[in-house]
């Protein structure tokens, strides 16, 4: 790739020309340079391969959130869209709306959560109203539901979300966690 | 960019051959991987999350007929630690560490996992067990002993409370 002075020069095909190519050059030293781009296409070959291995086609489900630290887990597996309950110390978040406080919950009486129940049921009746043309939507439920508590959040309000959904009709629970089965592999291999 | 071409030799009558040397424009291709390492970027996930798949407590396990060689085993967690329980009569109990530093205890996952691999390897069809843990369990020692029963093999996860 050539960085050449900018005005009037020869023809490709006449620079070489002591007739023609030389008139143009009045004598003064050329100042054009010649700059090797290969190491920069190198490096970005090298940058896009990464990026493609990094790549995932299912984009972000969940997203990370600074009072939420997920567990490390090295058998998990990849994630699948479904609704996601949020549990935080302070408060239940479903689908970025909050629906209850985590104090609350813990003072309340009743097994079940009232306002995380009914943006369940919300979420079903959504899913159902998608597929009320399905003729097999009932063997097509599979009850999903990705649960992003933090790694400190005890199993007294856990138990608590996870009946709550089961009353929903959600059963299939599934715990996030980070992945670290690429760091498991590589300490194997050590 | 041009490639390391052989020098031109010079013909026998003194004309100069034509050089074999090409000039490849890589602006194009600069161009596509720019364009290229852009959109990667922005669509790039930096935080790999994974899911471990549970059944509520009672809901799940495989239909009664494909249950033959297989018994019911159930992991017990609690401040002091586990219990590893089977249907088939053994029970034993794996205690805590000691405690951590935010004073939580910590889990024997090494020997949960050796256990828990004995069994599998007594029972090969075995995939279900239970955890029941206390209240105050934390979703982090909940999620590792999940991990851990997944790792040896017992897939199908169901969590109930103890107790």
């Amino acid at each position: 790739m050539a960085i050449v002075l900018p005005g009037r020069r020869p023809a490709k095909r006449f620079a070489d020309s002591k007739v023609v190519g030389g008139k143009m050059q009045h004598g003064r030293r050329t100042v054009n340079a010649d700059l090797n781009v290969v190491p920069m296409v190198d490096m970005m070959t090298m940058l896009v391969i990464f990026l493609l291995m990094q790549f995932s086609a299912t984009g972000e489900i969940l997203y990370m959130q600074k009072d939420i630290k997920l567990p490390d887990a090295q058998h998990g597996q990849t994630i699948e869209v479904a609704p996601v309950v949020a549990i935080s110390a302070s408060q239940i978040v479903v689908s970025g709306q909050k629906v209850a406080e985590v104090a609350e919950v813990e003072r309340g009486e009743d097994f079940a959560i009232p306002g995380l129940e009914e943006k369940l049921r919300d979420e079903k009746k959504r899913w159902d109203f998608i597929h009320q043309n399905d003729p097999d939507r009932e063997k097509n439920w599979k009850g999903d539901v990705n649960i992003q508590a933090d790694q400190k959040v005890p199993f007294r309000i856990l138990k608590r979300v996870m009946y709550t959904a089961g009353q929903a009709g959600y059963f299939n629970v599934n715990f996030a966690t980070l992945d670290q089965s690429n760091v498991a592999a590589v300490a194997r291999t050590d | 960019m041009a490639g390391g071409g052989a020098p031109v030799p010079e013909g026998g009558r003194g004309k100069k051959k034509r050089p074999l040397d090409a000039v490849i424009n890589v602006v194009p291709a600069i161009d596509l991987l720019a364009c290229t390492i852009s959109f990667l970027l922005f669509t790039a996930v930096w935080t790999q999350i994974s899911r471990l798949q549970v059944q509520t407590g009672g809901t799940g396990g495989p239909p009664a007929a494909e249950e033959k060689r297989q018994i019911q085993v159930t992991v017990t967690l609690g401040d002091k630690g586990m219990v590893l329980s089977t249907s088939a009569g053994v029970s034993l109990e794996i205690p805590a560490l000691g405690k951590g530093a935010d004073g939580q205890p910590q889990q024997d996952l090494k020997t949960l996992a050796q256990k828990l691999k004995q069994v599998k390897n007594e029972y090969p069809d075995q995939a279900s067990l239970t955890v029941a843990a206390e209240d105050g369990i934390l979703y982090a020692d909940l999620v590792r002993v999940i991990d851990t029963a997944v790792g040896v093999g017992l897939a199908s996860v169901s969590v109930t409370a103890a107790g």
